[in-house]
């Protein structure tokens, strides 16, 4: 079947049935970057699984010598890795939701004509290459009474001027013909905006949210200056406080009686367990994004 | 004559007339805009007026206003200490290594890629080598300094193998450039092939099928064909680039940076971030951060004229 199909994929290159010494070398050399791609993820799970003992004598194996999940339990019972997984599933959650809502409404309206447009989108690209920075950023949300808060966070991150304008072109793309049909059939803005034109967006909504939804699950450096106190730490600030203290992790290493955990073991534990849930999500999406990323740099 | 005048003030009512009822059907529009408009003035322009205190001598308790004015005096002790020169260097020679090792090897990945016959391995090697872009830069961080570990690292310890003497990497400042510029090929390299697979597959197979005919190899068609169909998108990338070489990301260099390597690892993005909202210095490190902004933003400008002389891209 897939013979008789006109070429669908990127590939400009023809088909042919014998592999020939370019394929090989090809195959060769991707098979090579793929597995130095993956070896420092490789890497990181055999030392999370290793116990301490292992660790000492061959600290760089293939394989774990002694396996263990000690590394994973100490970070399960102290809880610190837990409280920064509800904060920011709450704040990816509630952000990506937000983000995408105010970004999907403010392209639409972009790419309608209405008075003061020029304007406004002018005034809206200019941040894409101005921006107060770090300083005034802070000061600003600290005048919001923004510190300490999860809103800082989700707010920051906000909205992309990025993805609004890719988006807005996208709309703009959608034939009248297909706006004005439903019309007359009696739809209302409303019921075309999310019935006509919203699906036609299908893969650039989905990219944006894979990207917005990334973007919140990865901030470091904002939620680090905005959050005080340790029941609204997320996820990557946890995890820097646990690979950054070097005294607390001495104590793991030669504390009491567990000497299954070690410091280097719990760190690329707490390095897997943050990675996990984009590793989940991220071959699902990925056919998405691809598809989403091309039609953006073609717009552009 | 007061015809005429008639005529222009009826035409200037109607005018006004027409536009209040442009206003009011497009108001489910404005209603859209509302909640962004305020996010725009209030998390992208009121930060910009905060530039001011760049001028100032930006107290606390005094507040921006009352503040007293100082003029350039911070951009001048900016531009008459040791820094300046330390950190342009920097960032430049970050981006340069980027432009230099980086961009060229996505270019290769996407052509490589574009060769593969078999489609399930391409998608294979395609999630792998996205993967990582989608990484925290906190995780990241975290497996470099385990993986250049003098200890425990895999790099030492095949130096260690091989006779050689372990090295403290992450504490020479002679390695951090490289460190830095190998991890951004690891994370970034799949990702910019991207675009370079979009534009060869804008290419026309034709062009191929007659290549073939003519006897034309693998590498005769990559440097006859597709290199000359990508050829306008990679002008349009480095100029782009260029337009960016006064901005280095500084999350991730942050977390690699320690006293030792602050020689070489230092960039503009960090050294605010340690004077202004370490130590304090509001207002000095606010004029470092405009400096930058102001460059970068005449830099963009710039790189966007060439490229639309160039080719008919632009940002705008």
């Amino acid at each position: 079947m897939h013979t008789s199909l006109p070429q669908k994929t990127l590939s400009a290159a023809p088909k042919r049935k014998k592999w020939t010494k370019g394929d090989y070398a090809v195959f060769i050399i991707l098979t090579l970057t793929a597995l130095l791609i993956l070896m420092p993820f490789y890497n990181a799970v055999v030392i999370s699984l290793e116990t301490n003992r292992a660790y000492a004598l061959h600290p760089v194996s293939l394989y774990p010598a002694e396996f263990s999940l000690k590394n994973y339990q100490y970070l399960i019972d102290k809880g610190q890795l837990s409280i920064g997984f509800q904060n920011t599933i709450l704040i990816t959650i509630s952000g990506t939701v937000l983000s995408m809502a105010a970004s999907v409404m403010m392209a639409y309206a972009f790419s309608r004509k209405f008075p003061g447009k020029k304007l406004l989108f002018l005034l809206m690209m200019f941040t894409m290459f101005f921006s107060g920075g770090m300083i005034p950023t802070y000061l600003q949300m600290k005048a919001l009474k923004l510190i300490d808060s999860r809103w800082g966070i989700i707010l920051f991150v906000g909205v992309s001027t990025y993805n609004i304008v890719i988006l807005k072109s996208g709309f703009e793309q959608t034939p009248v013909d297909l706006e004005d049909a439903a019309k007359i059939d009696g739809a209302n803005d409303l019921v075309i905006f999310f019935r006509v034109m919203l699906p036609l967006q299908g893969p650039l909504l989905a990219t944006f949210t894979l990207f917005t939804a990334v973007a919140y699950w990865n901030e470091w450096f904002w939620s680090m200056l905005l959050i005080n106190s340790s029941g609204k730490m997320t996820l990557q600030t946890v995890l820097r406080s646990i690979v950054a203290e070097a005294a607390a992790a001495a104590d793991v290493s030669t504390g009491e009686a567990d000497l299954d955990v070690f410091s280097q073991g719990v760190k690329m534990a707490a390095v897997m367990m943050a990675m996990v849930p984009i590793m989940c999500f991220y071959p699902f999406l990925q056919k998405y994004f691809v598809k989403g990323v091309m039609v953006g740099s073609v717009k552009m | 004559m007061m015809d005429m005048i008639d005529k222009k003030r009826g035409m200037r009512l109607r005018n006004r007339v027409r536009l209040k009822r442009r206003i009011w059907a497009a108001r489910n529009l404005y209603l859209m805009f509302f909640p962004v408009l305020v996010y725009y003035a209030l998390f992208r322009y009121a930060p910009m007026g905060g530039l001011m205190i760049a001028f100032k001598d930006f107290n606390a308790f005094l507040g921006f206003e009352k503040s007293p004015w100082v003029g350039f005096k911070f951009f001048n002790q900016f531009f008459n200490s040791i820094y300046l020169w330390r950190l342009v260097r920097n960032t430049l020679l970050i981006n340069l290594y980027d432009l230099l090792f980086n961009f060229p090897a996505s270019i290769i990945l996407a052509l490589l890629l574009n060769e593969v016959p078999n489609k399930r391995f391409k998608k294979a090697a395609q999630t792998i080598t996205y993967l990582p872009y989608f990484i925290s830069s906190v995780v990241i961080a975290s497996m470099v300094v385990q993986f250049l570990s003098p200890s425990s690292g895999i790099v030492n310890h095949f130096i260690a193998a091989l006779g050689g003497e372990r090295q403290y990497f992450m504490t020479q400042p002679g390695s951090f450039r490289t460190i830095y510029t190998v991890m951004n090929l690891w994370k970034n390299i799949g990702w910019n092939s991207i675009i370079f697979l979009a534009a060869i597959s804008g290419i026309n197979g034709e062009l191929y099928e007659a290549c073939m005919i003519d006897g034309g190899g693998y590498l005769r068609r990559m440097w006859h064909i597709t290199l000359p169909g990508i050829a306008s998108t990679i002008v349009v990338l480095i100029i782009m680039r260029l337009g960016h070489v006064m901005d280095a990301g500084y999350e991730t260099i942050l977390l690699l940076q320690n006293n030792a390597n602050l020689e070489t690892s230092d960039v503009i993005g960090t050294y605010v971030y340690r004077r202004g909202l370490r130590g304090g210095e509001y207002s000095y490190a606010t004029a470092v951060g405009m400096f930058q902004s102001v460059i970068g933003f005449t830099m963009v400008i710039m790189a966007n004229y060439l490229s639309r002389r160039y080719s008919e891209t632009s940002l705008w």
